[in-house]
């Protein structure tokens, strides 16, 4: 199985466009916004500047974008193209072939988040103690595993052309609406009540908790909880259905 | 219908376990019955061909026997057990037809793969090599020809020592001479007493290679022998002959389809066309018809001609029992 993972890394490091959209991409975006926005400037009703919230938005949505845009388009192909029937003849246990996704997805995830984390540290100099850049890091990476389960079950319950638009709508959808590209605050009421449901929101306040000095909100410490039980196991469910069926 | 059983002693059969045994196998999609109360034992060291037009359900049998599907009724198992067992134990290799590729990564990567999960691989460059790959071991899989990707499932299906090797539709998009090497391989393998099981379009190749045909349709097993018993099941003889007008204008018709050994008869202008288990019988009939038969010709059938007959009656046959059975009502 080994193998099997080292060869998905490979193949995926190879892929320029991937490459973009998960380090460039992110990193870009960070810049960008946080570039422009006064260093002072408090996100309203916080104690959080712009470019905090950014360091942990943006190295969450590039984690998010490492674990969730490859893999479920791959899965999806590699079904209908028959290579997840082809390892089915070989020793490789069943599980072997998402375990290898989500585990390179893993790998490459960790550089998205610690590009970004470089650029805020060296060009917009934030300035965070040893532990909690350590704590952000694997609190990122460990969150991302969420999105990497979800990828795994869109890969096996959507097919075909679908795949792509139904993962962007997806990807978007919980990028903005969890406040990852804008803080949330600005929402109306109602809708803040509905988005801090979303395991991105819950995402990206763990990651602020810890860049204040705060113990995350067990709140949302559940939300990722919870949706890490139900993506890991719709994925499983998924997994199992399309075995029998192939 | 039944099938001509399996050459093969009973001491054989006891002393060896079956390399595949299919046990009243049956699988349906819907209403449709792709497999149909399968019965077969392959025994190791056979080379078979398995035969069929489309549908007749070959692919649905080789996904079960590789343990893809699950049989609605009966049991499939390889030398004795299930068949995720015997692949877990490196004991079968495939290539499938619907077998892809993992792409964006290299041949000899992908090639690599498939010898790390064997658990007797053969060494990586040998399997390259053998497999016609050596030179392009660095492309990437993605770019290949049909040809060439055919030829990495191939290497996929022999990265190690395994006993039973099944081929889909193996040489689908290989030219001529990729095909005689693809088979000469195939036979090296066989001499190495290994079990080969491939499914094929192309009859010459079945004539050529295996030493057991079977012929499948509908999901039933219509023969069940080597090609030259296949043959001779079919009228072994086509006999072809022309006759003068005058000859044909009697009677001829009639009398003609009356001969003895005949299984097909057709008539067209002034030729006569005939297929025979016993030619000379047929021909020695004609004459005594007072018959005078001008460029009489007596060819042996090829397997594609003995297929299609064999095929044709069954569909014949179903259609006369459908159409009794409505007549009946």
């Amino acid at each position: 199985m080994n193998t099997l993972i080292r060869l998905e890394i490979a193949r995926t490091l190879r892929n320029k466009k991937f490459m973009f959209f998960s380090l460039l991409y992110p990193a870009g975006l960070f810049l960008a916004i946080a570039g422009s926005a006064d260093p002072n400037d408090k996100v309203s009703g916080t104690n959080l500047t712009l470019t905090l919230y950014y360091t942990v938005a943006m190295a969450s949505f590039g984690a998010l974008t490492s674990v969730l845009v490859g893999n479920s388009e791959r899965i999806a192909k590699e079904r209908e193209q028959g290579w997840v029937r082809q390892l089915r003849l070989t020793t490789l246990p069943g599980r072997g072939y998402v375990i290898a996704k989500v585990a390179s997805a893993a790998v490459v995830s960790l550089p998205s988040i610690l590009i970004v984390f470089g650029l805020a540290a060296t060009a917009k100099h934030v300035r965070l103690e040893a532990w909690q850049w350590l704590a952000l890091t694997g609190s990122i990476w460990a969150g991302s595993m969420v999105f990497a389960a979800l990828g795994v079950a869109i890969g096996y319950l959507v097919s075909g052309d679908a795949v792509r638009p139904v993962t962007m709508i997806i990807y978007f959808g919980l990028s903005i609406l969890g406040g990852l590209w804008f803080p949330t605050t600005g929402y109306p009421e109602w809708l803040n009540d509905v988005v801090r449901w979303l395991p991105t929101h819950a995402y990206a306040a763990i990651g602020r908790a810890i860049e204040v000095g705060d113990a995350p909100a067990a709140s949302d410490v559940a939300v990722m909880v919870g949706y890490l039980l139900l993506f890991t196991g719709g994925a499983a469910w998924l997994y199992r259905k399309d075995t029998l069926k192939a | 219908m039944t099938a001509t059983t399996v050459p093969a002693t009973d001491s054989a059969r006891t002393t060896h376990r079956a390399a595949v045994a299919f046990r009243g196998v049956t699988k349906a999609y819907g209403t449709v019955r792709a497999v149909d109360g399968l019965d077969v034992e392959l025994l190791p060291g056979q080379t078979v061909a398995l035969l069929g037009p489309n549908g007749a359900g070959k692919s649905t049998t080789l996904d079960l026997l590789l343990g893809l599907r699950r049989p609605d009724q009966g049991e499939v198992e390889l030398f004795g057990v299930s068949p995720r067992e015997a692949i877990e134990r490196g004991l079968v290799g495939a290539m499938l037809q619907s077998g892809g590729l993992m792409e964006e990564v290299r041949v000899r990567e992908l090639v690599g793969l498939a010898c790390d999960l064997h658990p007797r691989p053969h060494p990586v460059d040998e399997v390259l090599s053998r497999a016609g790959l050596a030179d392009i071991g660095d492309r990437l899989v993605n770019k290949l020809s049909g040809g060439q990707a055919q030829r990495v499932r191939f290497a996929l299906a022999t990265a190690g020592a395994s006993d039973l090797i099944v081929l889909d539709e193996p040489t689908t998009g290989m030219d001529v001479s990729a095909r005689q090497a693809f088979w000469a391989t195939i036979r090296e393998q066989a001499d190495q007493g290994r079990t080969v099981l491939f499914a094929t379009h192309y009859l010459e190749e079945a004539d050529e290679v295996a030493d057991r045909i079977l012929v499948l349709h509908r999901g039933r097993i219509l023969a069940d022998g080597t090609a030259a018993e296949i043959k001779a099941r079919a009228g072994a003889r086509r006999v072809t002959f022309d006759l003068d007008a005058a000859d044909l204008a009697s009677d001829a018709g009639s009398r003609l389809s009356a001969l003895p050994a005949l299984t097909a008869f057709d008539v067209s202008g002034r030729t006569v066309r005939i297929q025979s288990s016993d030619a000379d019988a047929t021909v020695h009939a004609v004459y005594a018809l007072g018959l005078y038969p001008r460029n009489l010709e007596v060819a042996g059938l090829g397997l594609e001609q003995a297929f299609i007959a064999i095929t044709d009656a069954a569909t014949a046959e179903e259609r006369d029992a459908a159409t009794a059975e409505e007549a009946a009502r």
